[in-house]
C-alpha cells in the first residue's frame, strides 16, 4: 500500500458519520452511491468523508468493471485496537499482582 | 445521552472479591512499602518520590525503563475515606493523562469487595470502545490478524 498515513485513525472513527460509513464497508465493498443512499448527507459530504478515510488508509477505492468500489482495510484499524486492549489488559494484570500480593501477605500473617 | 452513561463510557472497571479481610487490603494499596511490591509489572521495579496520603496531598512513583527513560505516574488524592473509598487524579505520563482513580472497597467478612475504576476525561478511551463495538462483527478475522501482527513484531 503505497498510501502516506497523514491522518490518525482515532480522529478518523471520532466523527460518527465516518463510523457509519465504516460499519457499513465491514459487511462489504459498496459504491460511493450505495453509500450516499444509506445517508442524510448530501453526497458531496459523503464524498468528503470517505476521502478522509482514503487519506488514513481505512477505506481504498478499487475499479471493478465501471464501477469504483469502497473497500475497507482493516489492518488501518490496528493501532487503536491494540491500543485499547494492552491498555485494559495492563490495568489488569496491575490489579491481579495487587491481589496476589494481598494474598501473599495473609499468608505471612 | 446522560450523564451518568456518559461516565461510564468512559471509565475502565475492575471488580473483584479478594480473599483477605480489609484492613489488610486497605494497607497493601496505601503503605508505600507494599506499593513498590505490586505496582510495577513483573521484572520492573518502582521508586515512590511522594506519597503524602491525605486529600490534597500528592504521590509520585517513578519507574526506570529499559531504554533508560523514566515512566513517571503521578497524582493528587481527592477523597480518603479509611477502609472505604480513595479518589486521586492520576497521569501517567505521556500515555494517559488527567484520569481519576476510584478504588472502593468494602468488608465482605473475612474478604473484601474491591473496586478500582480509571474514569478517562478525554473521549479516546470512548472512541476506542464505540470502534470495538464493530470489530465484534469481524470476530475471528480480527483474532488472527492480531496473532499475525504480535507474531511478526517480535
Amino acid at each position: 500500500m503505497s498510501t502516506v498515513v497523514r491522518r490518525d485513525v482515532f480522529q478518523a472513527i471520532a466523527d460518527p458519520n465516518r463510523r457509519k460509513i465504516i460499519e457499513l464497508l465491514s459487511r462489504k465493498p459498496l459504491t460511493l452511491n450505495a453509500i450516499a443512499e444509506e445517508f442524510r448527507i448530501s453526497r458531496p459530504a459523503v464524498s468528503q468523508q470517505i476521502k478522509h478515510l482514503t487519506e488514513c488508509g481505512i477505506v481504498q477505492v478499487e475499479q471493478v468493471g465501471r464501477q469504483r468500489y469502497c473497500v475497507i482495510k482493516p489492518q488501518s484499524l490496528v493501532p487503536a485496537f491494540l491500543w485499547l486492549e494492552q491498555y485494559q489488559k495492563q490495568w489488569e494484570s496491575r490489579i491481579d499482582s495487587f491481589e496476589k500480593y494481598v494474598i501473599q501477605l495473609k499468608s505471612k500473617k | 445521552m446522560s450523564n451518568q452513561d456518559d461516565k461510564k463510557k468512559r471509565t475502565l472497571s475492575i471488580t473483584k472479591v479478594i480473599d483477605a479481610p480489609v484492613q489488610l487490603v486497605w494497607d497493601a494499596w496505601t503503605n508505600p512499602d507494599h506499593v513498590i511490591k505490586w505496582w510495577a509489572p513483573p521484572g520492573m521495579k518502582i521508586d515512590v518520590i511522594e506519597h503524602d496520603f491525605r486529600v490534597g496531598g500528592k504521590w509520585k512513583y517513578s519507574m526506570p525503563m529499559p531504554d533508560g527513560n523514566l515512566f513517571v505516574s503521578e497524582g493528587t488524592y481527592l477523597e480518603i475515606e479509611s477502609q472505604k473509598k480513595i479518589v486521586t487524579t492520576a497521569d501517567f505520563k505521556p500515555m494517559t493523562e488527567g484520569v481519576e482513580l476510584h478504588v472502593l472497597f468494602e468488608a465482605n467478612g473475612a474478604q473484601t469487595n474491591f473496586t478500582f475504576s480509571v474514569v478517562h476525561k478525554t473521549e479516546d478511551y470512548a472512541k476506542a470502545q464505540e470502534k470495538m463495538g464493530f470489530y465484534n462483527g469481524w470476530g475471528s478475522a480480527f483474532k488472527r490478524m492480531e496473532a499475525v501482527i504480535k507474531s511478526n513484531s517480535k
